[in-house]
């Protein structure tokens, strides 16, 4: 069985002749279902960058991306947008809630955007925020969620559509020390329960402790 | 994503106020201007749309229906004596000087016609009939001019002077709604009763219109042409001919119509750029929310068509508010004097016309949006 994510001598370059810069230089690795990867490293390491390219949302210079056994990295700009539908959820630093949508709302659009039954989307919705435990919350506008129920509505949206991979960007950076420690293990118990493939990207220590696996990253490089 | 659309700009409402208002005052002005630059039209035409006639012969070099010249009555014989005419009637227009009850005086447009067969006679009578104007010195007036002469009563005797003389005429019959382009009272009377003031002034052999209709008016093209072989002094029209040449007097040699048209225009692209500033603030503000949308795997058209709907459903609102606002004052401007003409055609237009320039003005938000990359939604 395929993993779920592959990267293949994945690099993305900036730049021309003397100017280059090698953000990613040949990363491989593959993420698993169930499985929690860590990728840490310094600021500047690369991390983000990798992580956009397992998202399909940024075109390796070169290499492969592989999302089930499927070759993505060579896919046409207008397919994208469709691989990430189904199979990628994001989980971002800053949240990126709209405002003007209630947390059920929130989750209630990438439903629609991915198509799910129209009938009962607030109830599949719902049900998403009841999985990370924030129905009595539920029709709160972001404002008035704290920072740590902003992340747990942007978990359940990222589960919103059931995706195989949830893609997180720093998912503690913006929470204190206990909620970010929530967060982290609430993320270990989707992957464990939900059969997801969860890549985290954080330098936070405590995401160490409740990870699978963990890969340094240093100047674009993974560090053995 | 319409569903998306509706949230976000309703949940805005402070913008979405700022957009109203502005897509509102543009509608009321771009309605107004050119309803009553209709209106005015329809006035300064009045006579010749509601007179039964297919082809209007004039003096040489005629601007406008107000500005008639007379010229001799027996080239009517001219026009009998065609084959495709039917009949051909004398109308005469002439200015005269109504006395008023506190002394001052209003100048009046006459309009003399045969009430026998109320060619050219009044065609919305609130009192009496165009016929009571037969047989001596009676007049019709219309109720409009009370704003210019008082309160008009049926019996009344007004003085009026025409040439160099003044005559009693008594006010038999009162119309509704008929005005001049000049907003001048209209003075309907009959042509022979004319004739014998006329006489006075050396016009008793002068006429200013005369009228006729064919018994095929798709000949009129042709009869027209016949006539202007032989009339040469004359200026030959059919009907449409010269409700267009009265309309292309006033609007555009008194410029008129260009400024009517240039405020219009102004509205239009004044409520275009309030739509476009707004909906370009907001999709700034939410450039990080399409980004994520992007990143969650929306597509582009996906995204342009929240931005297009909002700027359609705003200019939808303000449309509509803009209509209720004209609906509500019409009836006011109307009292006042102000001649407004408003249609469903009108209406139809106008909002196509400020949909497209809402939708327009929604480009530079697209555009922003095209160019978005969706890395940055990983910035923190």
């Amino acid at each position: 069985m395929s993993p779920a994510l592959e990267v293949k001598e994945v690099s993305k370059i900036y730049g021309k002749g003397e100017n280059k810069v090698a953000a990613v230089d040949s990363v491989s690795l593959a993420l698993n279902q169930r499985e929690v990867l860590l990728i840490m490293g310094p600021s500047g390491s690369g991390k983000t960058t990798l992580l956009s390219m397992m998202g399909c949302i940024l075109r390796p210079t070169s290499g492969e991306v592989l999302i089930a056994g499927k070759l993505v990295s060579m896919l046409s700009e207008d397919k994208l947008p469709d691989i990430r539908k189904h199979y990628l959820g994001f989980v971002f630093q800053s949240f990126n809630l709209f405002p003007s949508l209630t947390a059920v709302e929130n989750v209630e659009l990438v439903l629609r955007l991915k198509g799910c039954n129209k009938e009962n989307l607030k109830a599949q919705a719902m049900g998403l925020l009841d999985r990370v435990g924030l129905v009595k919350r539920a029709h709160l506008y972001p404002m008035d969620l704290s920072g740590g129920e902003k992340q747990r509505t942007a978990f359940a949206r990222a589960l919103a559509g059931d995706p195989p991979l949830i893609l997180a960007d720093e998912p503690t950076a913006n929470l204190d020390s206990k909620t970010g420690r929530d967060v982290l293990m609430l993320l270990r118990a989707l992957a464990e329960e939900s059969a997801k493939a969860i890549a985290i990207v954080s330098h936070d220590p405590k995401a160490e402790e409740l990870a699978h696996r963990v890969v340094f990253l240093e100047d674009g490089r993974l560090k053995a | 994503m319409l569903w998306l659309a509706v949230k976000t700009l309703f949940h805005e409402k402070v913008r979405l106020i700022i957009t109203l208002i502005g897509i509102t005052i543009s509608t009321v002005l771009t309605l107004m201007e050119v309803s009553i630059y209709l209106g005015v039209m329809g006035d300064a035409t009045a006579v010749i749309r509601n007179t039964d006639a297919d082809i209007w012969i004039a003096s040489k070099n005629i601007q406008s229906f107000d500005f008639a010249l007379p010229f001799p009555e027996h080239r009517i014989n001219q026009v009998r004596a065609l084959p495709d005419v039917l009949w051909a009637q004398k109308l005469f227009l002439s200015w005269g000087f109504l006395k008023l009850a506190n002394g001052g005086r209003e100048q009046a447009q006459i309009i003399a016609y045969n009430p026998d067969n109320g060619i050219g006679a009044p065609w919305a009578m609130l009192e009496g009939s165009a016929s009571d104007v037969k047989g001596g010195r009676y007049i019709i007036m219309d109720k409009t001019s009370e704003q210019r002469l008082g309160k008009l009563n049926s019996g009344t005797l007004w003085e009026m002077t025409v040439g160099k003389d003044q005559y009693s005429f008594k006010l038999v019959g009162l119309s509704q709604g008929i005005k001049s382009f000049t907003t001048v009272p209209l003075v309907f009377m009959s042509y022979n009763q004319f004739k014998t003031l006329a006489q006075e002034i050396g016009w008793g052999d002068q006429t200013s219109f005369i009228v006729a209709k064919l018994s095929d008016p798709a000949k009129a093209d042709a009869v027209v042409k016949a006539l202007r072989a032989t009339l040469r002094d004359n200026d030959i029209f059919t009907r449409d001919e010269f409700i267009h040449k009265t309309v292309m007097y006033w609007t555009v040699q008194t410029g008129m119509g260009m400024a009517f048209f240039l405020t219009a225009i102004l509205a239009v692209l004044i409520g275009g750029a309030i739509v476009g500033q707004a909906i370009f603030a907001s999709t700034m503000e939410h450039l990080r929310e399409y980004g994520t949308l992007k990143a969650l795997g929306a597509k582009n058209s996906e995204i342009y068509f929240v931005i297009i709907s909002q700027a359609a459903i705003s200019a939808a609102i303000g449309y509509a508010i803009g209509v209720i606002v004209i609906l509500l004052t019409r009836g006011g401007m109307e009292q006042s004097g102000v001649s407004i003409y408003l249609s469903p055609i009108l209406f139809i237009t106008v909002f196509f016309i400020i949909l497209l320039v809402c939708l327009l003005s929604a480009y530079f938000s697209v555009r922003k949006v095209r160019m978005l990359d969706p890395v940055t939604v990983f910035k923190g």
